[in-house]
């Protein structure tokens, strides 16, 4: 099969000629109570802070075990951000204002440890290449078994990695609305995410989340939201999932940045302080 | 709400002239992954149409044009790769999805999609956005979040496996 042959394939694909117009008119029809129905989410979804929110030190949640697996062997954030070519990322994952996690979960088939993040001031100081509005964190993942992964296993269009913030539906803020992406790399049998995506500073006030799982866009029907604003995967999503909560650090929140993204994203914002 | 942001003012997906452009400017392209994935047209119809949907409910907002078209390129390899799962556990065999195919007559060309599509993902998505989109290695990755050397890997083993198809299909 040559290139031609495969681009006149292509071009002999028969679609619906009004498949563009009555797609405008559906998206038309939806988003205005869609628009609705957020505002009213968003009503019901107020924080309320509570002192385990506050703690520093970093949680992990969900129906998962927690192992005190030793990750001697995982590659340090740093050396992941040196093998997709970001040396002055790699500068700032080993600068003193890093945040080193190393938390491990198993899950399914997974053994997933997020090594930690770079975020806001840590990455002042960097000239190039690297945006201080950003955060950047690392996840590793391992076969739990210990049979080695290669990027196959582990098809972007199954899983997602997404930051999510308490007191904010996870359909509302996840990867989408804060800009994230992720670039994933295989070294020694280990898969790694390189996660970038909009300072997650700004949320230091809440919990904010690092959620990985099987599937593509959080919805409702793999996460609930409680009243105050906890975020928890929904007891009978049972694909393989994990959420991680960030100890970010709370003074560098930034609720003038978080207004000013909610009113960019035209979502009210509805948090609530105590 | 959907925005791009880089163009002098962000626009509202729920703004007409905002779900107008975006249709507009990729169904066509979006369609035709899909179908890298679902025998039927009817089906890729659908796929883009949820992925739409879902842009418009999950409020994502793209730092530029390019963050856009590869959401937009992974939220429909994602929808199309979750029909294809559907169909299998309904005991649909890829067989049946092809005579699908063929009895709608989509296209004149179904032997080429039909080998495109007997290839696992990871390979066919490749492929599609190589030899048919033009983007280069390091573009896919870029759209795919994968090392530009891991997509010419994929490039090059997704050629031998159509070869290797076509060959034992020539017999």
């Amino acid at each position: 099969m040559n290139r031609e042959k495969y681009r006149t394939a292509i071009d002999r694909l028969s679609f619906s000629e009004d498949f563009e117009t009555r797609t405008i008119a559906l998206l038309r029809e939806k988003a205005q109570p869609a628009a609705e129905k957020e505002n009213e989410t968003m009503k019901h979804a107020k924080h309320i802070r509570t002192l385990w929110q506050t703690a520093i030190a970093l949680c992990v949640v969900a129906v998962l075990s927690i192992s005190a697996y030793a990750a001697a062997n995982w590659l340090t954030p740093s050396q992941v951000a040196n093998r997709v070519n970001e040396p002055t990322l790699a500068k700032a994952f080993e600068s003193e204002d890093a945040i080193s996690i190393n938390e491990t979960v198993e899950t399914g088939d997974f053994t997933l440890n997020l090594a930690g993040l770079v975020t806001g001031k840590g990455l002042k100081p960097l000239e190039q290449n690297v945006d201080e509005t950003r955060t950047y964190a690392v996840l590793s993942i391992q076969h739990t078994d210990g049979t080695p992964m290669t990027v196959d296993d582990m098809p972007f269009s199954t899983y997602t990695l997404t930051p999510l913030v308490s007191g904010y539906a996870p359909w509302t803020i996840n990867m989408g609305t804060l800009d994230a992406m992720v670039t994933l790399i295989e070294e020694d049998g280990s898969l790694y995410y390189l996660l970038d995506t909009k300072n997650l500073e700004m949320f230091a006030d809440h919990t904010v989340y690092l959620a990985f799982f099987e599937g593509f866009v959080p919805n409702s029907n793999i996460f609930t939201m409680g009243e105050d604003g906890t975020i928890s995967f929904a007891e009978n999503f049972t694909a393989p999932h994990a959420l991680f909560e960030l100890p970010l650090d709370e003074s560098k929140a930034d609720p003038d940045a978080v207004s000013a993204l909610m009113e960019s994203l035209n979502i009210p914002d509805a948090e609530i302080s105590d | 709400m959907l925005s791009v942001k880089g163009d002098e003012n962000m626009t509202s997906v729920g703004t007409n002239e905002a779900i107008e452009r975006i249709v507009r400017e990729y169904s066509v392209m979006l369609l035709r992954l899909a179908c890298t994935r679902l025998a039927s047209t009817a089906d890729a119809e659908d796929a883009v149409q949820d992925v739409f949907l879902t842009l418009l409910s999950s409020r994502v907002v793209f730092r530029d044009a390019g963050h856009e078209r590869a959401w937009l390129i992974r939220a429909t390899l994602h929808r199309a790769s979750d029909i294809r799962r559907r169909a299998r556990q309904k005991d649909l065999p890829l067989d049946s999805a092809l005579q699908v195919e063929a009895s709608e007559g989509i296209s004149p060309d179904a032997d080429i999609m039909a080998v495109v599509r007997s290839l696992p993902e990871k390979y066919s998505a490749v492929i599609h956005l190589h030899y048919y989109e033009g983007y280069t290695a390091k573009e896919i990755g870029r759209l795919l979040g994968l090392p530009a050397a891991t997509v010419g890997t994929r490039l090059s083993r997704g050629r031998e496996k159509l070869k290797k198809i076509l060959k034992e299909d020539d017999r």
